[in-house]
């Protein structure tokens, strides 16, 4: 259901001013290794600098733990670890994005590294077909082209809530 | 005049008075002589009347009249109270709760007009009450029955329709069109009749056409009519509709109608169950038909975009209700956007409000200014902080008193929260009253500690769960009279309602004297249905056997009936009691009887616990679970069953290595010195090893929201003063 809303920002949604072609989605782009990939920014709650995360017994491996955000108390986990990719190591760069999925859930994910926000038209983005026998590329639904190079898009939602069916 | 704002109002208290006419109708049966219980319900009677006039709920408001007029003539002395009475007044009060329930969903009572209610009470009126107690069960298809048995008077059907006048009704028929036939009988002591003929015609075109009228429309106007007239309504209402429409009209006396079935010419009989055929080939028919009355017919179709829903649902005659209750909304009056938000919400508008007790306000206020002067007298020294001595004693003292206070507060905030479940339990006297009657035993109901309190959200929904419980000890534990004779065992069964508070927990016990349950049976049946292997079931113990009970679709009972037996209760109390963070668990003795006991934390925001470390890492233990803390050497450290156990002060009390339960790892130093925190839940004690103590603090308990819902240890996080976060352990799940 939620995927509808995400491609719901790209159905036709009349901009007076713009007379070209509708529909900018700002995405941040974050790094994992070498890869960029892309996050919309309609899930961003707000990035934070790494901290201390207090490790939850018991949970997916994934899940890090969970942290203080001004009073509040988050999870966090490891988008590197969902992906099966090689674990998470700290530097000076690596931030928390904390995404609001649903009502009132945040969840906060563990990045390399934050770059920038890019605008990204319909046009630019090529939808990738879901073969469903590869987990990994479920997490993507789209690359987009931009002048950096290429980020791929990905679909917090399966991303944050896979979980429940995988434990 | 616009009644919507007083809506909730009238919700709550009709719940209340139908609530209390429950308990002393109940009471009534016991001592049918009290001439205060007696007062009582007239008084609440007249009250329901009342309101329900000024509400303008007209088939309430005669209800409660024809009730309160038994119950006056109780009251004089003319009418002794008697068993089919108390019958009877009680499916009355499931009447009027049945209105309740469509008002509150849909703002519109409903349009089951209970007639054979008011027909029971009115026989009780007449002194003839050998009619025994009547099993008015079938109330609606009874009172559809009423309506369209064309015997008692409904003389549309010897109206002989022209040729025209049946094209036309053809025609619309095969539109899928409804056509009624309809005899309105005004009173005789009416004076204006043709006026309030005209009146019925109003509302009739208010719902659909009329097409035809016996006599004719201007012998009508010219008052040449006895006491009644027919006419055909063209509607897409229900029968129900036109005649409750026809019959509003003052000084009308009744209206009898049915769906016109014009192959069975003037004597037609009520097509009540030809309905259903005709509805499927007149709903294929061609809509652009060219029919003489097409004005009609348009203003049908029109009307017909919103009341799609009616042909099919019509075939279903329970789903009448809702299906008019929407449309009949919408005519309504002022207000209809509230009504129109009512009517399209298919959930029940639960109301969330709390009685708060006066007192408790009191307190409150009272705590909240002493707030305010704490925060004025800290404002003020940190802005006069001269020499740092004097200044910071002054502030600790302020902390202190700031501190008091704000435990106060919580706790007094708490209080106006909670809820004593009374208002869950009082309604299980009547329903043991019934399912006495439907099982055919004999059986009591014992309640105690009904004014323990609970978190509102809590009773809400406690009450289910209760319920279940209950029905399966009469149902299931309670043996049928003879067996309890053979048992030497009083003919009526006991079944005991006990709450009581236990620490930091609301305990809730059901137990009946019953049969208990057959531990050998229900490991045969879990076998045989291959819950478990005969193997599995060797090393079960019987405490384990008998949890299988709460396994979903699992069931002993040889036949299902619609008290229980399918096998889905215990599965859904129990996840419901674990969804509050409670537990159920049950005792069991055969022949003697079984205790289901629940156990509810008191819900709360704030704790006081104990911080432990271990490992490197912060915990905290709710200090409601601790009962002592202790150190114990390594060779107080016994082995039972390859688990470790101490023996302390006499009792064995397992020991669990918070490292191991918590993925911690660390180098197990000698084990000289281990602190143990011996946690209780009920009557089961455990040991938690931690590694070091940090003292007793007040923690606010955070959720952790619902990623990290796997660990059953972890109920919770708490933000430590330095800011880091501390995981709350709950010792409960642990053993």
């Amino acid at each position: 259901m939620d995927e509808l809303k995400l491609n719901a920002a790209y159905v036709t949604d009349s901009d007076e001013d713009d007379y070209v072609a509708p529909q900018i989605t700002q995405f941040i782009v974050v790094k994992f290794g070498e890869e960029q990939y892309g996050i919309d920014i309609k899930y961003v709650d707000n990035i934070v600098r790494m901290q201390h995360i207090t490790r939850v017994p018991k949970v997916s491996n994934y899940i890090k733990g969970v942290i203080n955000l001004r009073g509040e108390v988050v999870p966090v986990m490891s988008v590197r670890l969902k992906m099966d990719l090689a674990d998470d190591v700290e530097t000076k760069a690596t931030r928390i994005i904390i995404l609001k999925l649903e009502q009132h859930c945040n969840i906060g994910i563990l990045v390399d590294e934050v770059k920038e926000v890019v605008n990204l038209e319909e046009s630019q983005i090529e939808r990738v077909s879901y073969e469903a026998k590869d987990d990994k590329s479920n997490f993507i639904y789209g690359i987009g082209k931009y002048d950096g190079g290429l980020i791929s898009l990905l679909d917090l939602n399966t991303v944050a809530l896979d979980k429940e069916a995988v434990s | 005049m616009d009644v919507s704002q007083y809506l909730e109002i009238f919700i709550d208290e009709t719940k209340e008075h139908l609530q209390s006419l429950n308990t002393q109708i109940l009471d009534l049966e016991q001592d049918s002589e009290n001439a205060d219980t007696i007062n009582e319900i007239f008084r609440a009677a007249h009250s329901l009347k009342g309101m329900a006039g000024t509400m303008g709920y007209k088939r309430m408001q005669n209800l409660t009249h024809d009730m309160e007029n038994v119950f006056s003539e109780v009251r004089n002395g003319n009418i002794k109270v008697k068993a089919n009475m108390i019958d009877i007044l009680f499916q009355c009060l499931d009447a009027l709760e049945e209105y309740l329930d469509n008002i509150q969903t849909t703002a519109d009572e409903g349009t089951n007009d209970n007639e054979p209610l008011i027909k029971a009470l009115n026989r009780i009126l007449d002194g003839d009450d050998s009619g025994a107690s009547e099993e008015v069960t079938a109330e609606e298809p009874a009172a559809r029955e009423v309506r369209s048995v064309p015997g008692e008077g409904a003389k549309w059907t010897t109206v002989v329709l022209g040729d025209s006048e049946r094209t036309v009704i053809q025609k619309a028929m095969e539109q899928g069109k409804k056509v009624y036939g309809l005899t309105v009988y005004v009173q005789e002591s009416c004076i204006l009749k043709a006026a309030r003929a005209f009146l019925v015609f109003k509302a009739m075109e208010s719902l659909g056409e009329i097409i035809v009228s016996s006599p004719s429309a201007q012998d009508i106007e010219d008052e040449q009519f006895e006491n009644d007239f027919s006419i055909f309504v063209l509607s897409d209402r229900t029968l129900e509709d036109v005649i409750a429409a026809a019959e509003s009209v003052s000084e009308i006396e009744r209206a009898v109608g049915g769906l016109l079935d014009l192959s069975q010419a003037p004597t037609g009989q009520a097509a009540g169950t030809e309905e259903p055929e005709r509805e499927e080939p007149a709903a294929k028919a061609d809509m652009e038909k060219d029919v003489p009355v097409s004005a009609p017919v348009n203003l049908s179709a029109a009307k017909s975009e919103r009341t799609v829903s009616v042909d099919p649902v019509e075939k279903a005659a329970e789903k009448l209700e809702e299906t008019t209750t929407v449309q009949e909304t919408q005519p309504a009056s002022a207000a209809s956007s509230k009504h129109e938000k009512k009517a399209a919400a298919n959930k029940p508008v639960v109301n969330r409000t709390v009685r708060v007790d006066i007192e408790k306000l009191d307190s409150l206020m009272n705590l909240v200014s002493e707030l305010i002067i704490a925060k004025n007298s800290l404002v003020s020294i940190s802005a006069t902080s001269s020499s740092d001595a004097s200044a910071s004693s002054a502030f600790n003292e302020q902390i202190e008193y700031l501190e008091s206070v704000t435990t106060n507060l919580h706790e007094s905030v708490m209080k106006v929260r909670m809820v004593p479940i009374e208002s869950v339990v009082q309604k299980f006297p009547r329903m043991i009253r019934d399912l006495q009657k439907k099982l055919n035993k004999k059986m009591e109901l014992y309640m105690s500690g009904e004014e323990t309190e609970l978190d509102r959200t809590v009773v809400d929904e406690i009450g289910d769960p209760l319920m279940h419980l209950l029905r399966n000890a009469a149902d299931h534990g309670l043996e049928s009279a003879e067996l309890r004779k053979e048992r030497g065992k009083p003919a009526t069964g006991s079944i005991h309602l006990d709450a009581y508070q236990d620490g930091n927990n609301v305990i809730i016990e059901v137990s009946d004297d019953g049969g208990g349950i057959n531990v050998a049976g229900v490991k045969e049946k879990a076998i045989n249905r291959g819950v478990i292997t005969p193997e599995q079931a060797e090393n079960m113990s019987d405490k384990d056997i008998v949890n299988l009970l709460f396994l979903p679709s699992f069931s002993t009972a040889e036949k299902v009936t619609d008290v229980s037996g399918r096998g889905v209760g215990l599965d859904v109390v129990k996840s419901k009691i674990e969804a509050l963070s409670g537990e159920v668990d049950v005792k069991t003795k055969f022949g003697e009887g079984s205790t289901w006991t629940i156990r509810l934390p008191l819900t709360l925001a704030i704790i006081q616990a104990l911080m432990v470390v271990v490992g490197d890492e912060k915990y905290a233990i709710s200090l409601g679970s601790i009962e002592t803390i202790e150190n114990i050497t390594g060779h107080d450290i016994k082995y039972v069953q390859a688990k470790e156990v101490i023996n302390l002060r006499g009792s064995v009390i397992p020991l669990i290595r918070l490292d191991d339960m918590l993925d911690i790892r660390k180098e197990r130093g000698n084990d000289d010195n281990l602190v143990v925190v011996i946690v209780r839940k009920g009557d089961k004690q455990a040991g938690l090893v931690v590694d070091e103590l940090i003292g007793q603090q007040e923690i606010v308990i955070k959720s952790l929201g619902k990623y990290i819902n796997k660990c059953k240890f972890i109920s919770g996080a708490t933000i430590l003063g330095d800011g880091e976060v501390a995981l709350i352990l709950d010792a409960n799940a642990m053993f």
